[in-house]
C-alpha cells in the first residue's frame, strides 16, 4: 500500500513523540512517510515530504489552510490527493486538519457536511462511535442522518460491528424528548430504510454497549467528548490515590492485573485518534497531547481504513440514499 | 475579459449549491452566506478555492485576496469581487 502520510510537526508533543510513533509503526511493517520542514532531526531514515510551514493550534483553521500553503497539513492532505500516500494522520490544529483534508481531497459527492467520529471506550465490549465530536458546531437534521449512515460504515469497518444500533443523543429516551432539530432528525432516522435506528438514546448510554454509533451536532458532541475524558481522567486518578494508601497496598497489587488491561480499555491513545468522515480520502485525527503510542495506533487505524476501503464503503452508503 | 455578471453570478450560484448540498434555485444575490445559507467559514473557503479553480481559465491571476474574506457577507459580494477581477 501508499505509505500513511504522518504530520511531523502537528500536536504538542512534536515532533520527537509523532517521530517515535511513525518509527514504531514503519518498523512493524506499515510504509510513512513524513511531511515536514527539510533536516528533520530524529526520522531514522523515513521519506520525508518536504514542507516549511507549521500551522499553529491558535491559528484559525479556515484562513490558514490558504495562507500557509506550504504547511505540513495542507502538504499531507495534497500528498492524499495527488497519489502519494494512501492516508493522512495529523495531531495538530483539528479544524485546519479537517479544513486542508476537505479543501484537497475534496468530499464525497452527496455527503453534506463531513463528520468527526470519536471511539468511546466502552469496558468489555466495541467502543461506541461518536459523531459528530467538533466538525460542525450547528447541523441540520439531515446532517445528522448522513452521520448515521457514516457512522455504521465506520463501526463495521473500524470495530466489526455488522449492524451498527444508531441511537441519537438527546434528553431522554422518548421521541417526543429533545429540542427542534432532536425531533426532527429523530423522524428523518426512524423514515430511513437500512439501518438499525434504535431512538434516542442519552449521555449515560456511550459507554454501556447498548448503542454502536451516536449521532449528534458537532457542539454537543465535543462538549460530551472531552466531558467523558475529564471525567476518566478524574476517576483514574481517584483510583490511584486510593491504591496508593500503604493499607490498600496489597489489595491494589492483587487488583492490579485486572485494572491495568481496563486502563488500556479507557485510554484514548489504545484507539489513536478520532477519524473525518466524509472526505474523499483517510484522515485521522489525532488528540493534541498524543504519545507515540497513540500515533502508531492512528497510524495502524489509517492502514486497516485503507485496507477495507471505508472510503468506497462510505460512497455507496450515501450514494444509496441520495 | 468583459464581466458577465448574470453568468457569473450563475457559477457562484452553481458552486455554492454543490458545497451546500442545496439547490441553486434557492440561492439569491441578497442572501447571507452565513445567517441565511448556513454557510460556515469552511464552506466560504471551499466556495473561495472553487471559483479560484473555475475561472483560473478566463483570469490566470485570480485569487481572492485573503484580508477581503471577510468582506464577503453576501452571494452578492462574491459576484461583485469576481466582476470587478474581470475589469468590471
Amino acid at each position: 500500500m501508499l505509505p500513511v502520510a504522518v504530520d511531523a510537526m502537528g500536536g504538542d508533543r512534536a515532533p520527537g513523540e509523532i517521530l517515535a510513533g511513525s518509527l514504531q509503526a514503519s518498523e512493524s511493517g506499515i510504509p510513512v512517510v513524513l511531511v515536514g520542514p527539510e533536516g528533520l532531526d530524529g526520522t531514522g531514515g523515513l521519506p520525508l515530504i518536504p514542507a516549511s510551514e507549521v500551522i499553529e493550534m491558535h491559528d484559525d483553521p479556515a484562513k490558514s489552510v490558504r495562507t500557509k500553503r506550504d504547511s505540513t497539513l495542507v502538504r499531507a492532505a495534497e500528498a492524499v490527493r495527488d497519489g502519494k500516500a494512501s492516508a493522512m494522520i495529523s495531531a495538530g490544529n483539528t479544524g485546519a486538519t479537517m479544513a486542508s483534508a476537505l479543501l484537497r481531497m475534496g468530499r464525497i459527492s452527496g455527503v453534506a457536511r463531513p463528520a468527526i467520529a470519536t471511539p468511546v471506550p466502552v469496558p468489555g465490549g466495541s467502543p461506541t462511535v461518536l459523531l459528530d465530536a467538533g466538525a460542525n458546531a450547528e447541523v441540520q437534521a439531515e446532517w445528522l442522518v448522513q452521520f448515521a449512515q457514516m457512522g455504521a460504515v465506520y463501526s463495521s469497518r473500524r470495530f466489526g460491528v455488522s449492524n451498527p444500533r444508531i441511537g441519537l443523543l438527546s434528553i431522554g429516551e422518548e421521541p417526543g424528548k429533545g429540542d427542534t432539530l432532536r425531533k426532527e432528525a429523530w423522524e428523518l432516522l426512524s423514515a430511513t430504510n437500512g439501518m438499525d435506528f434504535i431512538g434516542n438514546v442519552e449521555g449515560r448510554d456511550l459507554m454501556t454497549g447498548d448503542v454502536d454509533v451516536v449521532v449528534t451536532d458537532g457542539f454537543t458532541g465535543n462538549v460530551v467528548l472531552k466531558t467523558l475524558e475529564g471525567s476518566l481522567k478524574a476517576v483514574v486518578k481517584a483510583l490511584f490515590s486510593a491504591f496508593g494508601q500503604p493499607e490498600y497496598s496489597d489489595a491494589a497489587n492483587t487488583l492490579m492485573p485486572a485494572l491495568l488491561p481496563l486502563y488500556e480499555t479507557l485510554d484514548p491513545d489504545t484507539y489513536g485518534g478520532a477519524i473525518l468522515l466524509g472526505v474523499d480520502g483517510v484522515c485521522i485525527i489525532s488528540h493534541g497531547s498524543s504519545s507515540a503510542r497513540a500515533i502508531l495506533n492512528g497510524i495502524r487505524c489509517a492502514k486497516e481504513m485503507v485496507e477495507t476501503d471505508m472510503v468506497g464503503a462510505i460512497r455507496d452508503a450515501i450514494a444509496g440514499t441520495v | 475579459m468583459a464581466a458577465d455578471r448574470p453568468a457569473i453570478l450563475d457559477i457562484v450560484r452553481r458552486h455554492l449549491a454543490e458545497i451546500l448540498e442545496i439547490d441553486a434555485v434557492q440561492i439569491s444575490e441578497m442572501q447571507s452566506f452565513r445567517d441565511d445559507l448556513g454557510a460556515d467559514s469552511i464552506a466560504l473557503i471551499e466556495l473561495v478555492d472553487s471559483l479560484e479553480q473555475e475561472f483560473s481559465a478566463s483570469l490566470p491571476d485570480f485569487q481572492f485576496d485573503d484580508d477581503d474574506l471577510e468582506g464577503l457577507v453576501t452571494v452578492g459580494d462574491a459576484v461583485d469581487y469576481v466582476v470587478r477581477a474581470h475589469g468590471g
